[in-house]
């Protein structure tokens, strides 16, 4: 029963979403569509992914960023993680407190700064570029998340690993990262699914509508209009935006629920 | 001179002294154990040898090179930790090569080491296999394997038996002895089972609180130790110690108690363990709790009176717990006078 709750609040929204995008504009401000004329269509869908840009192209830019920009996140943040593992005396607190206060902090606090940056730079309009903003953001949280996840390994393989004649570089690239499988996909998918969503900063730093990522793209069109909000077209957006989450979660689910536990020495 | 040499090493961690002052020598080919209770310094040892923690002082020497400041890969340390520490993602073959793949040694080389030493291990079938695949013993055959395939100078062992059930234990004992001989290098070995140290190590040494108490061939271990931690952490069952009087402790061994007809000590039999090949009766008496052995099959008497050979009695400083030098006739008689009372 409080399963079936729990389900209903996370799902219901989504479905009410799903339903929305199948109905014409008449039916959803109110109205009656005329007798003999069926309420459902497929109209919403075919405007989102005819407009100018077609959302097809729109989900394309927000995928190849959010992969770039999850790449980027874990290269950096596994050396990171493994240092700061590693790092002794009194630095260690210190970097740590500075990591959650960064990880904490309300990020639309910081992209007008970040404008200036791209104005100065150059970047406005690069689609690329804004990994570099994302992955800043993201740094702090996945750092927290693959050290915690380092720190569960057993500290005897790397011992082992040292008395085999491995450097801290071999040692992470060939023992610590293969071990942490599972840590890194949940990590990344984090970081993705930042990305995927960043609003402020997308619709600062994008203008050319073949460069606009799902949320900027779908900004234009809940504001396409002054005279109608046009709820069928955002929802079919909507529903779009969030089936390729949906098939990323189905392909690594086997990872993220497998855990550490294959990582175990004892048996 | 070749083999291991300890002078004085020393750990301290924050305000915590681990290790303090060890000395000790082991010979080329020899076997000493390291024994003692959780916390008393052994894998911290072994640790300081291998070079994975540091040295507070002293000196760590392998056949006449001072390796105290030495990265551990250069040490040629052969090093079995007590979880094994296989990589879990790496086949047999790969966890035995790694190193020898790091240090650049040619394939043909690397094939060869790894053929010969799976058929010393007996552990040909298994060289594809995951270490999850692979049984307790399995696993501690190739962590041993990971550590000869090193060429090493000397061997640490950290309690590699303890991950395994006591009759497996019992079976690898010669095994693991015929394997490192082998070798001919002097090997470390850390217990905490002194079955295992005696059947195993040429000399025990035992440590407590970061400190050597003692070291030497188990029979001297048993039949002369140095302090009354000695005494009482060898021997199964536990030696008797007696209350003190006047200073000095006394110390009688389970198995030289007997009964005697007039003029012992009255005890009560609270419990008798049948173990095959003998008893252990555990006796309430006014020194407390006593055990003493008795044959498997005699029947055990309720109350009857015990006492023990004079000479047979160990003698320790009441506070310090020194062993002294011999025990004289009169304490005896005056601590069963005093027990009696």
């Amino acid at each position: 029963m409080m399963r079936a709750l729990l389900l209903l609040w996370s799902l219901g929204p989504l479905l009410w979403q799903l339903r929305t995008s199948f109905l014409v504009g008449e039916v959803l401000v109110g109205g009656n569509t005329p007798p003999g004329v069926s309420p459902w269509t497929l109209a919403n869908y075919q405007l989102v992914l005819g407009g100018d840009p077609s959302l097809a192209r729109v989900l394309l830019n927000s995928a190849v960023l959010g992969v770039v920009t999850t790449l980027l996140t874990l290269l950096l943040a596994l050396p990171c993680a493994y240092g700061l593992h590693h790092l002794q005396g009194r630095l260690r607190p210190l970097i740590s407190a500075g990591l959650v206060g960064a990880a904490l902090f309300p990020t639309v606090l910081l992209f007008l700064s970040l404008l200036q940056f791209a104005r100065w730079l150059g970047l406005a309009n690069h689609l690329l570029a804004l990994a570099v903003p994302y992955a800043a953001l993201a740094l702090p949280l996945a750092i927290l998340l693959l050290r915690a996840a380092i720190q569960d390994l057993p500290p005897e393989l790397e011992d082992a690993a040292r008395l085999d004649g491995l450097n801290a570089p071999q040692r992470l690239r060939r023992i610590v990262a293969p071990l942490l499988g599972p840590a890194v996909v949940s990590t990344g998918l984090l970081v993705f699914l930042a990305s995927w969503n960043e609003y402020p900063i997308a619709l600062t730093w994008l203008s050319r509508s073949d460069r606009l990522t799902l949320p900027a793209a779908m900004g234009r069109i809940a504001s396409s209009s002054v005279f109608t909000v046009p709820y069928g077209p955002f929802a079919a957006a909507t529903v779009l935006g969030s089936l390729p989450l949906l098939l990323l979660v189905l392909l690594f689910q086997r990872w993220i629920v497998s855990g550490l536990t294959q990582g175990a020495v004892k048996g | 001179m070749k083999g291991l040499q300890l002078e004085g090493i020393t750990r301290q961690v924050g305000g915590r002294t681990l290790l303090e002052g060890l000395d000790l020598r082991v010979g080329e080919g020899e076997c000493v154990a390291l024994l003692g209770p959780s916390g008393c310094g052994k894998t911290t040892t072994l640790r300081v040898v291998a070079g994975l923690d540091p040295l507070s002082a002293g000196r760590v020497i392998l056949d006449d090179d001072d390796i105290s400041r030495l990265d551990p890969a250069l040490r040629r340390v052969g090093m079995v930790f007590q979880s094994y520490a296989l990589y879990p993602h790496l086949s047999v073959a790969d966890n035995l090569t790694l190193g020898l793949k790091i240090r650049g040694v040619p394939a043909a080389e690397r094939e060869e080491r790894l053929t010969r030493i799976l058929a010393l291990l007996q552990l040909q079938e298994l060289r594809q296999r995951r270490p999850a695949q692979l049984s307790g013993g399995q696993r501690q055959r190739v962590a041993l394997g990971r550590a000869l395939l090193r060429q090493p100078r000397i061997m640490l062992l950290d309690e590699p038996m303890s991950n395994l059930d006591a009759q497996l234990r019992e079976e690898l004992r010669p095994e693991l002895r015929r394997l490192l001989s082998g070798a001919g290098h002097p090997v470390l070995y850390v217990t905490h089972d002194q079955q295992e140290a005696m059947g195993l190590a040429d000399r025990i040494a035992v440590l407590d609180q970061g400190r050597l108490q003692q070291v030497g061939e188990p029979r001297q271990l048993h039949h002369n130790p140095a302090n009354r931690f000695v005494a009482a952490f060898l021997g199964r069952p536990a030696i008797n110690l007696f209350p003190p009087l006047d200073g000095r402790q006394l110390a009688v061994r389970p198995e030289h108690l007997h009964p005697v007809p007039a003029g012992g000590l009255p005890v009560r039999v609270a419990r008798a363990e049948w173990s095959g090949n003998q008893q252990v009766l555990w006796l309430e008496s006014a020194a407390g709790l006593l055990r003493m052995l008795w044959p498997a099959d005699s029947p055990v008497p309720q109350q009857l009176e015990v006492g023990w050979a004079p000479e047979s009695a160990l003698a320790f400083e009441a506070s310090g717990g020194q062993r002294l030098p011999r025990c004289e006739l009169a304490w005896n008689r005056d601590l069963i006078r005093f027990l009696q009372q």
